[in-house]
């Protein structure tokens, strides 16, 4: 087995959809200049490339075409690099680096781009032309079901309150918010030429966010329910990236090595409660990397909702010290196919950062679906 | 020189209303108000006045993008501006010094031959022209709108002795043709028309209740809708304009009438209202007004105000006997304090207005329609007294020991209105009869009606023969529903124009009723529901289709033309008509889930249409079928026609007319330039997704359920319009015809009609007027 590492991780800023200042931004331009800058930073030689793997989960309109290949050209990067898109829904770009560990294992590859893109803005949650299979969506409507029925789902069956949820709102946006005023985001973040002007900085956290402010929301998806909007994650437009290598490739050209993969896992769970998919992922992770979840040192677990993430650290027994450090999607946003990279790429840099050695990346998927990761430093 | 572009000076309730409703006109606007004392932004004022306009429920805008007309400035840095302007508009305070300082300002930067006008209510022509260059007073007159200028039909001009003629002219017709106003020419008399006559109802019924003893509940139930005036009555409508204008009007009036005027010898300060308004009770904009809401433990609760005491008590229905009566003479007869109210108050205001023909306007013919329409009486106060009969009001006049004006001797014996050699007349000032004068251009249903018989008529349904070769459709059932006569009838007028060899080219379907039609008349479909009558309801179902489809298809121009509501079947005579001729003020809309039912005369069939083909439309199947479910399924209805037009329920080619008095003969133009070389449309087959669609269709409703948006009965409904309108079991790569497309609206119609909380919907809307959601 050869060893795969995370070389590099970039991202752009994360933004409301229609209201923020991503609207105007296409996605494959966001995501082009999310690549090239990533790109530039590693120094990486172009050439070396195999691929350029994009997670998209509505891959169509501005993100269709084959979007993968779009963005090199965009990006500028040589003709001779590939171009692939890969739809996994909200684990769209953690599957594109699981692909090119997959395709290094195999040598055939040594650098890949993973990034991963959504515009929420510009093209709709459910796509524009939605058509069910009529048959499943009459005997099995679960397949369909809207991912907030899901969160409320996971709420009342995994009893989390509507204060507990609340809870990891506030702390969420706290977290970010700290972050970012400490300027932990300016290594990750790519400033984003929009029509407007550059934009360089988050535009959904709310620092000032309390439990009472929370308390007087109604709530967003059934009238009897707990789950409001402040407990779900923002539709967002963003890009993230990262840079996925063998270690020997990495060491021989000075890459930055941020952390090596340890395992990788995906595993399908009822779509009712899609929100609980990353815990027999990590479950199959962890086994797979011989560890227990006491030996994980961080964890990125995407806050989709609320309800899902409380639920999962319950039956996976994550400390809450552990996680999302700088804050989960509640608070950054959550651009559906951008999401898989930006919490590999954070957990691998946070290795880094906080100096220390086993770091668990998981997130749930529309459909009953979870994805994980577990990296290595040192 | 025509009026292309118009400035409003004064952004304040009135000028930003006057704004809107140019920009309704389509016209540009500027805007200009003052800077205010460490302004941010220099425009703040005008600025602020346009937000409001987007927010303020009744909408001033007739669509929200006709504020991108309106540009704001201010009084500063904007004077400029007004050179491009050919018609400038004052709206600022009512203070002459103030008025004086603007026109300065105005005479400096307009442009010659620019025509300025002051929406003044109160102060007279001579002082806003005193001292004013010559040049000035030749382009000024005044231009008093009622509000909201949007939804009040008068216009009162006055123009001074030096006013041009042709500026006179132009506004004239500007105001008529292209804000729809019902223009009035006043004089340089007090309040001029209307608020001289109103001004004095108010007063008058405001003293009486006092004087009288009545609660205001009494009050407004008499001097309201039995004399067709608006339905809050007087005290309903004062909480309603403010209480605080009652006494500024009165001070204006005591300024500029004289001594001797009925008002001011009417006029009482009442110590209640000064109180009320200085404890900030000042009607609805306030903490409340003669009226008001309490909440209690118990929910919200009406109270209304004790003329003796000044306290607040629930409202109680009143029991007067007058009341019950259902004619105006009756109620005036009546012995008990309802009938000396209502003797005291119209005794007052109907010698008022009769003492003020010369004075204040030259014919009756103005004083009536100015009552009608900047006060929404429904009678003006000739047509009133003519309605209680003139013998009976002189006897009245007699009674109450009030002075009779001349005009109203000389009518004894008579009436001031009668239709004479097919023309409507009214009694002229020398005490003979003369026509009623409608201005060029204009076409009364009513006037048609008046010189011929009709080519044909039943019970709900008329034809006639409007001139040129175009044949009218009247409905004249209640509220204009249409049942088995209104469909026979316009079978009949499609077979009438067909058969007529040439002579008919064209049909309208156009009737001057507040509204064109409020839909099927669901009453009869309840009732043969109710009794199985199951083919009644199939051939009714069939023939309305059949009625609809030969619409669209005949050889020559249908040309709807709606004013108020067009819903449900009302809207799909619109759907399938070659063209639609729109009063401004129409309120379309597919209404059916309101009742549990989907569009079944082809409207489905046609809003499916007319979204899959029109040429702008997202790629794909699916968003075409998604904005017709969305429209059908919330039951949307436009605030005006413009807004139709967001919902392809207005094409881009029919057109709008801002005045309600020439609809009709835009709509016979429209149908006569389409009768030259007339085609028919041709069926347009469609590829619909069928299922597949279908079944997307569903998906957003099961959540707007959970999320308590949707009744689980609504969704009952949309699934059965999401099956009609993705085609039924059709796939996309297979043609849906409109004959298939109406086969499945029958389908859903009928099996809908079986289910007992689509009848009990019904039974509700039949009830009360109002959607059950159930």
């Amino acid at each position: 087995m050869k060893n795969v590492v995370i070389a590099g991780y970039a991202r752009s800023p994360f933004h409301f959809a229609k209201k923020g200042a991503l609207a105007r931004v296409r996605p494959d331009d966001l995501a082009a200049q999310v690549i090239a800058a990533l790109v530039e930073r590693s120094k990486i030689d172009p050439k070396d490339i195999e691929d350029v793997i994009v997670g998209c989960a509505i891959p169509e309109g501005e993100q269709g075409l084959n979007i993968g290949r779009i963005v090199g050209f965009l990006a500028h990067l040589p003709l001779s690099v590939a171009g692939a898109t890969v739809n996994r829904f909200c684990g769209s770009s953690m599957q594109a680096i699981h692909i090119a560990a997959g395709s290094i294992q195999l040598g055939a590859g040594e650098a890949f781009i993973c990034a991963g893109v959504e515009s929420m803005t510009r093209v709709p949650m459910t796509g524009f032309n939605p058509l069910l299979n009529p048959g499943l969506a009459k005997d099995y409507p679960e397949a369909y079901i809207s991912m907030g029925q899901t969160a409320e789902n996971v709420a009342r069956k995994y009893q989390v309150t509507r204060t507990d949820q609340q809870e990891l709102a506030v702390k969420s946006h706290k977290k970010a918010a700290s972050a970012q005023a400490a300027g932990k985001f300016k290594d990750e973040i790519v400033p984003i030429k929009a029509k407007d002007g550059t934009v360089d900085q988050d535009g959904c956290i709310r620092p000032d966010t309390t439990q009472e402010a929370l308390s007087a929301l109604q709530p967003a998806f059934d009238a009897q329910g707990s789950v409001t909007a402040a407990t779900s994650s923002p539709l967002t437009d963003g890009a993230a990236a990262v840079l996925v290598a063998t270690e020997d490739y990495a060491k021989r050209n000075n890459l930055p090595v941020l952390a090596r993969l340890k395992s990788i896992a995906v595993a399908g769970c009822a779509p009712e409660i899609m929100g609980i998919g990353p815990v027999p992922a990590a479950q199959k992770a962890l086994k797979r990397a011989g560890l227990a979840i006491k030996d994980i040192d961080i964890v990125e677990i995407n806050e989709a909702f609320a309800s899902q993430a409380i639920a999962c650290m319950r039956e996976l027994a994550i400390d809450e010290a552990k996680a999302n450090l700088d804050g989960g999607a509640i608070a950054l946003g959550h651009p559906l196919g951008a999401t898989g990279a930006r919490i590999t790429g954070k957990a691998a840099s946070l290795l880094a950062r906080e100096g220390k050695r086993y770091a668990l990346a998981t997130q749930c998927i529309g459909g009953g679906q979870g994805i994980a990761t577990i990296l290595e430093r040192g | 020189m025509a009026i292309g572009k118009v400035a409003v000076i004064g952004s304040g309730v009135m000028g930003g209303g006057i704004a809107a409703h140019v920009a309704n006109a389509g016209l540009p606007v500027l805007l200009l108000d003052i800077v205010p004392p460490g302004a941010k932004s220099r425009n703040i004022v005008a600025e602020q006045a346009i937000e409001r306009l987007l927010k303020t429920d009744p909408a001033p805008l007739m669509h929200r993008d006709a504020a991108r007309l309106i540009t704001p400035g201010n009084l500063e840095d904007d004077l400029a501006k007004l050179a491009d302007c050919d018609w400038i508009v004052e709206a600022v305070l009512e203070k002459l010094e103030v008025k004086h300082a603007t026109y300065a300002k105005i005479e400096a930067a307009r442009k010659p031959g620019s025509i300025v006008s002051s929406n003044t209510s109160t102060i007279p022509l001579r002082d806003l022209v005193a001292g004013m260059p010559e040049s000035f007073q030749r382009d000024f007159l005044i231009t008093h709108f009622f509000n909201p200028p949007r939804y009040m039909r008068l216009l009162e001009i006055v123009a001074g002795p030096k006013t041009r003629a042709e500026a006179v002219r132009e506004l004239d017709a500007f105001c008529d043709l292209r804000l729809g106003k019902g223009v009035i020419h006043a004089k340089d008399t007090p309040g001029f028309i209307a608020n001289r006559i109103g001004g004095m109802w108010i007063q008058s019924a405001l003293q009486a209740a006092f004087d009288l003893g009545l609660t205001v509940e009494e009050a407004d139930a008499i001097m309201g809708r039995p004399f067709g005036m608006p339905r809050t009555g007087v005290f309903g409508l004062l909480d309603l304009v403010g209480i605080d204008l009652t006494p500024q009007v009165a001070a204006s009036m005591q300024r500029s009438l004289p001594k001797d005027d009925p008002y001011i010898r009417l006029y009482k300060d009442r110590p209640l209202i000064a109180k009320m308004i200085a404890d900030g009770y000042t009607g609805r904009k306030g903490k409340g007004g003669f009226y008001r809401l309490t909440r209690t433990a118990t929910g919200r609760v009406r109270e209304a105000i004790d003329l003796a005491t000044g306290q607040y008590r629930p409202v109680t229905e009143p029991t007067l006997a007058s009341i019950a009566e259902r004619k105006p003479e009756a109620l005036l007869r009546h012995a008990d304090r309802g009938g000396q109210y209502a003797r005291r108050v119209l005794a007052v205001t109907l010698a008022y207005a009769a003492a003020l023909v010369p004075e204040i306007a030259d014919t009756i013919v103005a004083v009536d329609e100015a009552m009608r329409w900047g006060y929404t009486w429904k009678y003006g106060p000739f047509e009133l007294i003519d309605r209680i009969g003139v013998d009976n009001v002189l006897a009245l006049l007699a009674a109450e020991k009030i002075a009779v004006p001349p005009l109203l001797k000389q009518a004894a014996g008579k009436s001031f209105y009668r239709t004479a050699d097919g023309t409507l007349q009214y009694l002229a000032l020398g005490g003979s009869y003369a026509p009623v004068e409608r201005r060029p251009g204009v076409l009364l249903l009513e006037d048609v009606k008046r010189r011929a018989k009709p080519v044909a008529r039943n019970g709900s349904a008329s034809l006639w023969d409007v001139g040129d070769g175009v044949l009218c459709l009247e409905f004249h059932s209640k509220m204009n529903a249409l049942d088995n006569d209104s469909m026979a009838m316009l079978a009949k007028g499609l077979d009438t124009v067909k058969k007529s060899d040439g002579a008919f080219k064209a049909m309208v379907v156009y009737n001057e009723a507040d509204n064109f039609s409020v839909g099927a008349n669901v009453g009869l479909a309840l009732f043969a529901v109710n009794v199985a009558l199951w083919p009644f309801v199939e051939a009714g179902m069939a023939e309305g289709q059949n009625t609809y489809k030969a619409v669209k298809y005949a050889p020559f121009p249908v040309v709807a033309a709606p004013a108020g509501m067009a819903l449900g079947g009302g809207c799909e005579i619109l759907l399938h008509s070659a063209a639609v001729q729109a009063h401004a003020e129409s309120y379309i809309g597919l209404v059916e889930t309101g009742v549990g039912v989907v569009p079944g005369w082809g409207g489905c069939k046609e809003m499916v249409t007319r979204h899959v083909t029109n040429p702008k439309r997202p790629g794909g199947p699916m968003p075409p079928l998604m904005q017709a479910f969305e429209t059908i399924a919330l039951a949307k209805v436009s605030h005006s026609a413009a807004e139709a037009r967001d919902t392809l329920m207005l094409r881009a080619s029919d057109g709008i007319t801002m005045n309600r008095d020439r609809l009709l003969a835009d709509a016979k133009a429209k149908a006569l330039e389409l009768a030259r070389n007339y085609q028919p449309p041709k069926p347009v087959p469609l590829n619909l997704p069928g299922p597949t669609g279908a079944a997307a269709l569903k998906l957003g409703v099961n959540d707007l359920v959970r999320q308590g948006k949707a009744t689980a009965y609504d969704a009952v409904v949309a699934e059965k319009l999401a099956e009609v309108l993705s085609g039924g079991d059709a796939d996309i790569t297979e043609e849906t015809s409109e004959d298939q497309l109406l086969a499945l609206e029958r389908r859903a119609f009928l099996a809908l009609l079986h289910e007992p909380k689509t009848l009990a919907r019904i039974e509700h809307m039949l009830e009360t007027g109002k959607p059950l959601r159930n």
